[in-house]
């Protein structure tokens, strides 16, 4: 009894404390949702300006904002990217992440590759810039494709240190257990590695699904040209030196915003099916 | 369950490959392909009219404009893939010098519409370039100017006048601030912003090669700028108290808010400033900086011109796109839309907000912008506000004359050759 | 059988690691190949042998890019991982409404730069001290942004405001490995709060430990967005990190062949930094 009351007492407080820390959030957020329905012209430099509501709740930016993304259109290009890249993500990295997780320990040459690819991860963007630009366009992948493999290869170094550091806790036991049931290698890993590194997926899946949503480089770079956009490339339309207009950037911002977070909230189911599951013991 | 799951998912995946465009088939047959990229976004609704004007009424060109934002960052992508558009829009500043220097632009010295820019515009793209060449490389399409926005309907309230020297200018600024109203806005948060007073004090304090003379090693920073700085630093108790903390859109703002009388920008600020505020009634004057007011020039520099790539296939389509653009009807759309300056001779109606401007305008009376000939890896504009927070003129002038030689090394040293074998 | 496990890994190791040469490996030698031209970015260029490099230490400004950047990315590492621990294990307790809070705690992350960086601007040049001037800070009173020694802090804020959703994710994900008989096992031995989660939890997220350090250490040092919405360097060129220096006068400017060989040094530079974190934090891994 006594001990369930303390359990009580502790988590109360630790709503609090989640309570207070959601304001660093709801903020930004409301200053967001309120800019998005103002107009220009209610936009001023004083506080209660800033902080006041819009005069009318009209959804006109919105409507304009997806007019002038051509949103329909950009959002199934960044969609059909971030798809794609989190699906080749989840598969490609996750076996080099098992391969190199479960050598790097007895093996130099596994180490060594490990310690390769993951340096390929603080790699300025900026060196690569124009020689990726040339050599997409050499090989002919001035395009979304293109786009894809040089994301897969980008957060290769990330995610393979994700798997990696998730498979430290899944025990040697499992595979071997099936190996004494004849499985090759191969099914092992697709019959019990795969299915247990569950939550990783979803964390691998949220992460570079993030990361491709709000890219703009790599697309500017390797699309520029090809007339087709992704949302933050279409979004750049709202900003210029001599003048931004946010009330449309906002609701523009807010609209994309949408999609990730549904993915989210998706994922976070998956990472903690993982503990339900009890797959991990 | 779990092969139902990906089942789905791979139909799902089916359905948005199938959904992609057929990229690949280019648009058909006989017609000349002419493919503009300009690098101002906030005109690409004007180029997206001329385009479809153009393109309606010409059968054997098919012209295509973009307009995208960063397009600096794309031309250079698209330059190191060999994918060059056939003509570029920019603006005249080092980015055209270098591209002169890099023999990527076609000479387009024989195209006719050349003789209906104004000289004065011409004569700054000539000037823009490293080394003199033989040719002309760009053709200055509009311009903008510098000097400072001012408010007229408070100006017309308190009966102030316009300024024509420096001292009328202090003077002003007193007695607006002993109204209890504050003469300046800055946005120096934005370090670009810097910039706009600089610029147009110089074109009076300093000779407009200034630069170029450096280059030579005829003179340092040190001798002329040194009035410049001083004056700035002059103007800084007539803004608001931390002008660092302010970038260029509060003070659009501020200034639509009529909480300045007046703000030192280009013309290219207007359209922000009027969308906070669309009843607000703006006009300009030319930054008097030098005690005697025929002294006074515009400051004003080529803002979008268009240049052929030299690996253009077809100069005369290019040409055809080019007098479409330069038509008057096109020109006066493109004013009224962006309250530009044009390049090219002829009766244009302007903008009510370059009013205080056109005498000047219509003179030829105007000299570039300095900072068209800095490079942007220098930072002057960073330069510039270190020195405004800083206030120690002797330092910034000291650093400036060693930045230079340092960013500039391979230009001067193309300078000196060129001067040695000519 | 042996046999046929070496044979799979290799299979599976070999074209995935051709695709990272070809794509992340060869480009990095064509960048350090322009490294040693002045190459403008188009057009023709000459060799210029070491010039960069020895320019390279000479440059105040690129020595002043980096230590900003060592300040800013220490710092914020220390910050976002003490508080994205913390808001993981609470997150991760029994409260209601959890996956509201994990919804919330999320948005940070997707809220683009250029909102963040205009509700941050206008929370720190106007929300703020007006906050401090009621409160009487004078120190405050002004915004932290024009100040050339306290802007850093500012991108600070915003940097662990935005990173710490991303860390906390992995710690969650983290926390999912650890069995729940270890909990009880400990709570019979009496270990709540700090011990439990001093000598039970910690050791066994370790693994996230290091890889959250490593990649908060890669992304601040990186941090190029933040500094692009917040400041765009200023004020006075305080809060230049060494991405922006790189982008904007390599990608934006004509130095490119000098930046490529700050971006080489750069890249340098990191590896030894997280070689050695990794080497650390592998051997704390091994003591367990």
């Amino acid at each position: 009894m006594k001990h369930t009351s303390t359990v009580g007492k502790s988590n109360k407080l630790v709503l609090v404390l989640l309570i207070l820390g959601l304001t660093t959030i709801a903020f930004p957020l409301y200053l967001t949702i309120v800019i998005a329905f103002k107009q220009p012209s209610e936009m001023t430099n004083s506080i209660s300006g800033i902080l006041s509501l819009p005069k009318t709740w009209s959804l006109n930016n919105f409507r304009e904002a997806m007019e002038v993304t051509n949103f329909w259109h950009s959002l199934r290009n960044s969609l059909l990217i971030s798809v794609l890249t989190v699906v080749l993500s989840i598969a490609i990295h996750s076996l080099m992440g098992y391969a190199l997780g479960r050598n790097k320990a007895h093996s130099k040459f596994y180490s060594f590759v490990y310690l390769f690819i993951v340096s390929g991860m603080f790699v300025p963007f900026a060196i690569l810039m124009m020689p990726l630009a040339k050599q997409t366009a050499e090989l002919g992948l001035a395009n979304w494709f293109g786009v894809i493999i040089l994301y897969v290869v980008f957060y290769m170094p990330m995610n393979i240190m994700l798997y990696s550091g998730y498979l430290v806790n899944i025990p040697m036991a499992l595979e071997e257990a099936a190996k004494v049931d004849g499985a090759s290698t191969w099914t092992t890993y697709w019959k019990i590695i795969f299915p247990i590194m569950g939550p990783m997926h979803a964390t691998v899946a949220v992460i570079t699904a993030l990361a491709v949503w709000n890219d703009v480089m790599t697309p500017l770079i390797i699309m520029a040209g090809s007339g087709e956009n992704t949302l933050p490339l279409a979004q750049l339309n709202f900003q210029s030196q001599f003048g931004t207009n946010y009330n449309l950037a906002f609701a523009s911002y807010l609209l994309s915003l949408i999609p990730i977070l549904i993915f989210y909230i998706f994922c976070q189911k998956q990472i903690l099916n993982g503990v339900t599951n009890g797959a991990v013991k | 369950m779990k092969g139902k799951r990906l089942k789905c998912l791979g139909t799902a995946l089916c359905c948005l490959a199938a959904a992609l465009p057929l990229q690949g088939c280019g648009a058909s047959s006989d017609k000349v392909e002419i493919e503009i990229v300009q690098y101002k976004p906030e005109a690409a609704n004007y180029f997206k009219t001329v385009e479809d004007e153009f393109n309606a009424s010409h059968d054997d060109i098919h012209l295509t404009i973009s307009s995208p934002n960063d397009a600096m960052t794309i031309l250079k992508t698209r330059f190191i893939r060999e994918d060059y558009p056939d003509i570029i829009g920019i603006g005249g500043d080092i980015n055209y010098s270098y591209f002169v220097d890099a023999e990527i632009l076609a000479d387009v010295s024989d195209y006719d519409g050349l003789n209906d820019i104004n000289q004065g515009y011409r004569d700054i793209a000539e000037a823009l370039e490293l080394v003199p060449t033989e040719g002309t490389y760009i053709v200055p399409y509009v311009a903008n100017a510098a000097g400072i926005l001012y408010n007229r309907d408070m100006f017309a309230e308190h009966g102030w006048q316009i300024p024509e020297t420096w001292d009328e200018l202090t003077q002003l600024c007193d007695s607006i601030q002993a109204e209890g109203i504050l003469p300046f806005y800055f946005g120096f948060k934005d370090t670009w912003t810097c910039l706009a007073p600089w610029n147009a004090m110089a074109v009076e304090l300093s000779p407009s090669d200034t630069t170029k003379q450096v280059n030579r090693g005829e003179t340092t920073f040190k001798d002329e700028y040194r009035e410049l700085s001083e004056k700035y630093l002059q103007l800084l108790p007539y803004g608001p108290d931390d002008p660092f903390a302010y970038g260029y859109n509060d003070a659009c703002t501020a200034f639509a808010r009529g909480e300045a009388a007046m703000y030192p920008i280009g013309s290219y600020a207007t359209p922000q400033i009027l969308s906070v505020n669309p009843e607000l009634n703006i006009d300009s004057f030319v930054m008097p900086a030098s005690d005697a007011k025929e002294d006074r020039t515009l400051n004003s520099g080529i803002d979008l011109g268009f240049c052929v790539m030299a690996e253009c296939q077809n100069k005369e389509a290019a040409y055809e796109v080019l007098d479409f653009l330069l038509e008057y009807e096109n020109m006066q759309k493109y004013i009224d839309d962006q309250n530009a300056v044009p390049c090219k001779n002829g009766d244009f109606r302007l903008a009510s907000m370059l009013d205080g401007m056109s005498e000047f305008i219509q003179s030829g009376n105007m000299t570039d912008y300095q900072d068209h000939y800095y490079p942007s890896e220098m930072s002057v504009d960073a330069l510039l506000q270190t020195f405004l927070l800083e206030k120690d003129v002797d330092a910034f002038l000291g650093n400036f004359d060693t930045s230079w030689l340092r960013y500039n090394r391979d230009i001067i040293r193309l300078v000196q050759e060129y001067e040695k074998s000519h | 059988m042996k046999n046929d496990r070496q044979r799979t890994f290799l299979l599976i190791t070999l074209p995935i690691l051709a695709l990272f040469i070809c794509f992340n490996t060869i480009p990095l030698i064509r960048g350090v190949i322009y490294s040693f031209t002045n190459f403008k970015g188009f057009g023709k260029y000459d060799w210029v042998g070491f010039r960069n490099y020895i320019d390279l230490f000479s440059d105040a400004r690129v020595g002043k890019s980096y230590l900003f950047t060592i300040k800013l990315a220490v710092v914020s590492t220390v910050v976002v991982n003490v508080l994205s621990i913390a808001l993981a294990l609470c997150l991760n307790s029994k409260i209601r409404a959890k996956g509201f809070f994990r919804g919330a705690y999320f948005l940070p992350n997707i809220l683009g730069s250029l909102v963040v960086g205009y509700i941050f601007n206008y929370f720190f040049t106007y929300i703020l001290p007006a906050v401090a001037d009621m409160a009487g800070i004078s120190s405050l009173s002004t915004s932290i942004l024009s100040s050339p020694s306290k802007a850093w802090i500012g991108v600070m804020i915003v940097c662990a405001w935005q990173a710490i959703a991303m860390n906390t994710i992995i710690y969650i994900s983290g926390l999912q490995t650890v069995p729940e008989d270890v909990y009880e096992a400990g709570g019979l031995d009496g270990a709540t709060g700090w011990k439990q989660f001093r000598y039970l939890t910690f050791p066994l997220i370790i693994p996230f430990f290091s890889i959250n350090m490593v990649l908060c250490v890669k992304n601040f040092l990186m941090v190029f967005d933040q500094i692009m919405a917040l400041t765009k360097g200023g004020p006075a060129q305080s809060t230049e990190s060494i991405s922006y220096l790189i982008y904007n006068n390599g990608m934006s400017g004509g130095q490119f062949g000098f930046q490529s060989a700050n971006a080489v040094v750069f890249f340098i530079v990191i590896v030894l930094i997280s070689v050695a974190q990794m080497k650390f934090s592998g051997s704390k891994e091994e003591q367990l």
